[in-house]
């Protein structure tokens, strides 16, 4: 009996609640897929999209693929059934074309415009659909801009930078997932463009903290780029690695700022990068994240690379506009931004940032 | 004891003997392999066993522990908590919220005004009791298996967290810049050992877990917990009020994985929709690996700690090696299944 009271109480609420959540539902015309509602960067893209397609009038509805391809381009495959009139896509999987071939073929036949941002696909992808554009950065520039603001800060410091005077810097380097683009180049670039740097000013290359390990990074096994595993590294570093055996890390390169954050949470634990006259490692990150400048501000870390999530969602803003206006085209009004010759990839810029 | 059981020995045959030997070396297996991995670790890199690597392997695992002994008493009643590490993510979030620094420029209410700690840690502790006690509500009510419930209520609380996380103006960012007095509160030290500092958690978890040890072995409460879990109906017929009981334990754990969700926000200092992320099958592994088995109705505090302390070990152990992390999760699957297959040996032969 009691059973059923309950089993009657939990139904009429969850009845009652999706009246709720359905309160305001209308179709909407744009929908955006995201690969994930918990990244940060994301997050701030998706705020400001939400917020310039409201004040233009253009009804939208945000998708969380939560990380999985499959639940994406099921999403997808909704949508477009449900009558979409743009699709804007953050894809998942970015290690292949499949899936986003896939999601082509699924605009393709139901003829809507459909645009990828942040997480690249191949130039093959975007041609294969008059409809299809990118919006994006270029995935080698985060590193390159990292690499070149890491070789300015040691050529200007270096002697405070090596701590233990052998000549050499020693680094940490966090990467944020395995098998991801963007982590790849900024992995790879940061070093190569201090290092460049470094060699031309006549000084040895960075030396990753422990030779044992050959990949020359350390990275998030949850795929996250998470601060949680950064900081768990970071923690065990230094208990190896401290100014007690004479080789404390001398400078730490994050994938991405909460990676930084992470590690910086860890520093501070043995008494480094605590701001005012504590000693500082040189810490630097990608994405320039609130918290981020901050730290920066504070004297808590050393640079940031910029992502500019406004120019990102005003690029995408304006290309759902354009789909949605019968009279114009797909990239009307984009020279705005930098394009790629040759393929419709609409770049915005990267910047340094050093408080 | 210890001459008995030499007598004994001495008072076998050779067979009897290679047998006792045998079943010594198989249950005792995960112990010599533990052995065995510090002694080798220790060998290729010597400052495994400094001081600064003992306190992180020890604060590491401190940090880990909350949950697994929250999940612990879940999986005692044969049932498991999928939505604990969802749990630890939204709880964190909170306790960051609650505890920013009132001059950081991204504060999520700017009008709010530094709390007490310990009100937040009250209010956290009672999210995650609340959250807790829907799953024991639905498992004991409904007659659900708590995985199934789990399963719902991890949703449900990810959902939560993302709405919170949208909140204020914090539009999605990942919650940092906390107070100092809280980070300190956690992080902050007020002892080292070989001129390392030991981080104030450890402690707290240290009490915790000496509170926990209480309950479980002390309390009619923890002895009802075994007896349900070992036998529902039994319990019931001797006057065990089974339901009360369910839903006291995943209580108890909510309240745990809140003491781990606070720990974590200032220990981590940036808090976002990742935090928590498969935080319980990490539990989970621990507690199996420690002798808490699905059987239900048995486990022991000291198994869980070694569950945890184990798969830490891998971790730290791993990265001092300078293995590639790709093995790590080849050997945490390896040791889950010999160490859950020794268990149901053991429990085998007892029956």
């Amino acid at each position: 009996m009691k059973f059923r009271v309950w089993a009657i109480v939990l139904a009429c609420a969850l009845f009652l609640g999706s009246f709720v959540a359905c309160g305001k539902r209308q179709d909407a015309d744009v929908h955006i897929f995201y690969y994930t509602f918990s990244d940060t960067y994301v997050s701030s893209v998706r705020d400001t999209l939400d917020r310039t397609l409201e004040e233009k009038g253009i009804s939208h509805q945000d998708y969380d693929a939560n990380g999985n391809q499959t639940t994406q381009t099921e999403q997808i495959r909704t949508a477009v059934t449900q009558g979409a009139k743009v699709l804007l896509v953050n894809i998942v999987n970015t290690g292949s074309d499949d899936a986003a071939s896939e999601i082509v073929g699924l605009a393709k036949d139901a003829g809507i415009p459909l645009v990828f941002f942040n997480r690249e696909v191949s130039n093959a992808v975007i041609q294969s659909y008059d409809n299809c554009a990118f919006v994006g950065t270029h995935a080698d520039e985060a590193g390159k801009l990292q690499g070149e603001m890491i070789g300015e800060y040691l050529l200007e410091h270096y002697g405070s930078t090596d701590l233990n005077g052998d000549g050499k810097i020693s680094y940490v380097l966090f990467k944020g997932e395995e098998g991801n683009n963007e982590a790849i180049f900024r992995t790879k670039y940061s070093v190569e463009k201090a290092n460049e740097m470094l060699l031309a000013a006549e000084k040895p290359a960075l030396r990753f903290y422990d030779a044992a390990n050959t990949n020359g990074y350390l990275v998030d096994q949850n795929g996250q780029w998470s601060s949680a595993a950064a900081n768990d590294y970071m923690n065990t570093v230094l208990a190896s690695y401290n100014s007690n055996g004479n080789n404390m890390i001398e400078l730490v390169i994050c994938n991405n700022d909460s990676m930084a954050e992470g590690a910086i949470s860890a520093l501070n634990a043995a008494g480094y990068n605590k701001g005012g006259d504590s000693p500082a490692i040189p810490v630097f990150g990608v994405d320039a994240t609130e918290a981020a400048k901050t730290l920066i501000r504070d004297g808590k870390m050393a640079g940031t690379v910029q992502q500019d999530a406004a120019g990102m969602a005003n690029a995408l803003a304006l290309l759902s506009e354009n789909s949605l206006d019968g009279s114009k085209n797909l990239m009307d009004g984009t020279d705005v931004f930098p394009v790629d010759e040759n393929v419709r990839k609409l770049r915005i810029p990267y910047g340094k940032y050093r408080g | 004891m210890k001459i008995k059981i030499i007598e004994k020995f001495k008072a076998m045959d050779k067979r009897e003997r290679r047998i006792y030997c045998r079943e010594l070396l198989i249950n005792n297996s995960l112990y010599i392999f533990l052995v065995a991995a510090i002694v080798l670790i220790q060998c290729v890199n010597p400052r495994f066993l400094s001081w600064p690597s003992i306190i992180n392997i020890i604060s590491l695992s401190a940090a880990n522990l909350p949950i697994a002994l929250g999940i612990a008493g879940a999986i005692i009643l044969t049932g498991t908590d999928l939505s604990a590490g969802r749990i630890v993510g939204l709880v964190a979030c909170v306790s960051a919220a609650l505890l920013q620094s009132s001059s950081y420029a991204g504060k999520m209410f700017p009008g709010l005004n530094t709390l007490p700690i310990f009100v937040v840690f009250l209010i956290v502790i009672a999210i995650g009791a609340l959250i807790g006690f829907v799953n024991g509500f639905c498992t004991a009510t409904f007659h659900l298996h708590p995985f199934i419930v789990t399963l719902s209520t991890q949703l449900i609380v990810y959902g939560a967290l993302l709405l919170f996380l949208m909140t204020g103006n914090n539009n999605g960012q990942s919650l940092s810049g906390l107070d100092p007095s809280f980070t300190n509160f956690i992080k902050g030290s007020v002892l080292s050992l070989g001129g390392t500092p030991i981080p104030n958690y450890v402690f707290y978890v240290l009490i915790l877990t000496a509170i926990m040890w209480v309950v479980w072995n002390k309390t009619t409460f923890g002895k009802n917990m075994f007896a349900v879990g070992s036998n529902p109906d039994a319990a019931n017929v001797s006057g065990v009020n089974v339901k009360r009981v369910i839903i006291l334990v995943f209580m108890l754990a909510g309240a745990l994985y809140g003491m781990t969700g606070f720990i974590e926000a200032a220990r981590i200092g940036s808090n976002s929709a990742a935090t928590g992320l498969n935080y319980e099958l990490d539990a989970i592994a621990a507690c199996v690996i420690g002798g808490v088995s699905f059987v239900g109705g048995t486990g022991k505090i000291s198994g869980v700690i070694l569950g945890v302390v184990l798969l830490r070990l891998i971790f730290v152990g791993l990265t001092f090696l300078g293995i590639d992390a790709n093995m790590q999760y080849i050997i945490k699957g390896l040791i889950i299944l010999i160490a859950c297959a020794i268990d149901m040996r053991k429990y085998l032969v007892r029956r």
